[in-house]
């Protein structure tokens, strides 16, 4: 079956045969291929990463890390299998290696807090609209991280199981696990 | 509207970019390890002495088992080799799978191989030959651990020390194939200690080794 496109936000994501052509494209040297995967992944991983550290300005961060990254190891993408899986492997890296850096329960602490005094900033993002609320916040923080991640990823960016499954590099079945655990945390915890 | 690339970004990586080739697949570059596996197999018996029934259980039993264990090794580490590569990791199944059998190969062989397991060291010589049999086997297992730990880094792994585990683990296979063409010993307790302990030592080593050669 070939790839389809999918639509987000009003703008169509090229498919994979295409990403799979720039890729091969950028590992032959030819900055335009690298522009072109920049504009197909920036939205998408940003909404991504932000929906990981909640803090708009580390999420930028962490999107130019992602693609410094992706530079530095775009020798181990191998031609003719997808591209996003590869991509969103390494932007989670990244978002976990500087979270690890940061120290785990400070960082994430402080880019909540963070996230409360700059509501009226943040509230033009996606995630705000979907997650609004001091309780709902307290409520994500007690979800362990696996599962608040694949929680995010369906409920509030839209995301098929597969897609999650496909993009975590885990099966169908965890996915769902996860996003479905993730849930009954939060409603356990909101009761 | 379609978002630009920042100019220091581009910049950065315009400065940098040049052909480059693509890594092998994982499974073709376990092959290179073909050499090593087999030199140790041959190595650690060859170095000291071959068991002494070696013509007792035959030539499938003992070469042919051993290169078969190498073999299984050698997998293992390709699974590891993929484990390394940006969204290719594996699932917790394939994961607790492929330890589960990679830790059952020298028990199953070592059944399909043993008459009886009532022969092993003379009577206070058990942790001695124990130690011995632990050290041949770990010692023989660095090169190739060492090997494996390079082709994996420059793969940049998402999990190091999982994947250090399992190359430790297909690399622990590898030097027991070798072992077992040397020590004849069956007894459940040396078997365990200085052969299975050889193999969870390199796991072990594996996956500290990992978290220091630097990636891409």
């Amino acid at each position: 079956m070939a790839p389809r496109a999918k639509e987000d936000g009003g703008r169509m994501d090229p498919p994979e045969a295409e990403l799979c052509a720039h890729m091969k494209a950028y590992l032959d040297g030819e900055i335009e291929a690298f522009d072109a995967l920049y504009v197909a992944f920036a939205g998408r991983l940003r909404g991504y990463l932000l929906s990981q550290c909640r803090d708009a300005t580390l999420a930028d961060d962490l999107l130019q890390e992602t693609f410094m990254q992706i530079h530095r190891s775009r020798r181990t993408y191998q031609p003719g299998r997808p591209v996003t899986p590869w991509v969103y492997a390494i932007a989670r890296h990244v978002y976990l290696m500087k979270r690890r850096s940061a120290g785990r329960r400070a960082r994430f602490e402080e880019s909540l807090a963070a996230d409360a005094r700059a509501d009226d900033e943040v509230s033009r993002d996606a995630l705000d609209v979907m997650v609004s609320g001091d309780e709902v916040r307290r409520a994500l923080r007690g979800v362990p991280e696996d599962q608040r991640e694949a929680l995010l990823m369906h409920h509030v960016e839209g995301w098929s199981f597969h897609e999650i499954a496909s993009r975590l590099g885990i099966r169908v079945n965890a996915a769902k696990t996860r996003a479905f655990r993730g849930m009954k945390k939060m409603r356990d915890y909101l009761k | 509207m379609t978002p630009d690339v920042p100019s220091p970004l581009r910049d950065a990586v315009q400065r940098d970019l040049r052909p480059t080739r693509p890594l092998r697949p994982p499974f073709v570059r376990a092959l290179v390890l073909i050499p090593l596996a087999v030199a140790i197999v041959i190595s650690v018996p060859g170095l000291r002495f071959f068991r002494s029934d070696m013509a007792a259980i035959g030539f499938v039993k003992a070469w042919g088992f051993s290169f078969g264990q190498a073999l299984a090794g050698l997998i293992i580490i390709a699974v590891a080799l993929r484990e390394s590569i940006p969204g290719r990791g594996l699932s917790r199944r394939a994961i607790a799978v492929t330890f589960i059998v990679g830790l059952a190969i020298p028990l199953v062989l070592l059944a399909a191989t043993a008459s009886a397991y009532d022969v092993g060291p003379e009577p206070g010589l058990g942790l001695q030959e124990g130690i011995g049999c632990f050290r041949v086997s770990a010692i023989s297992a660095i090169p190739a651990l060492l090997a494996a730990a390079f082709l994996a880094a420059r793969a940049f792994p998402m999990r190091p020390a999982l994947a250090g585990a399992l190359y430790g683990l297909g690399c622990g296979l590898i030097a027991d194939a070798g072992l077992r063409l040397f020590c004849d010993y069956t007894e459940p307790a040396h078997v365990l200690f200085g052969h299975g302990g050889a193999i969870v030592a390199a796991m072990v080593f594996g996956a500290v080794v990992s978290k220091f050669i630097p990636r891409p």
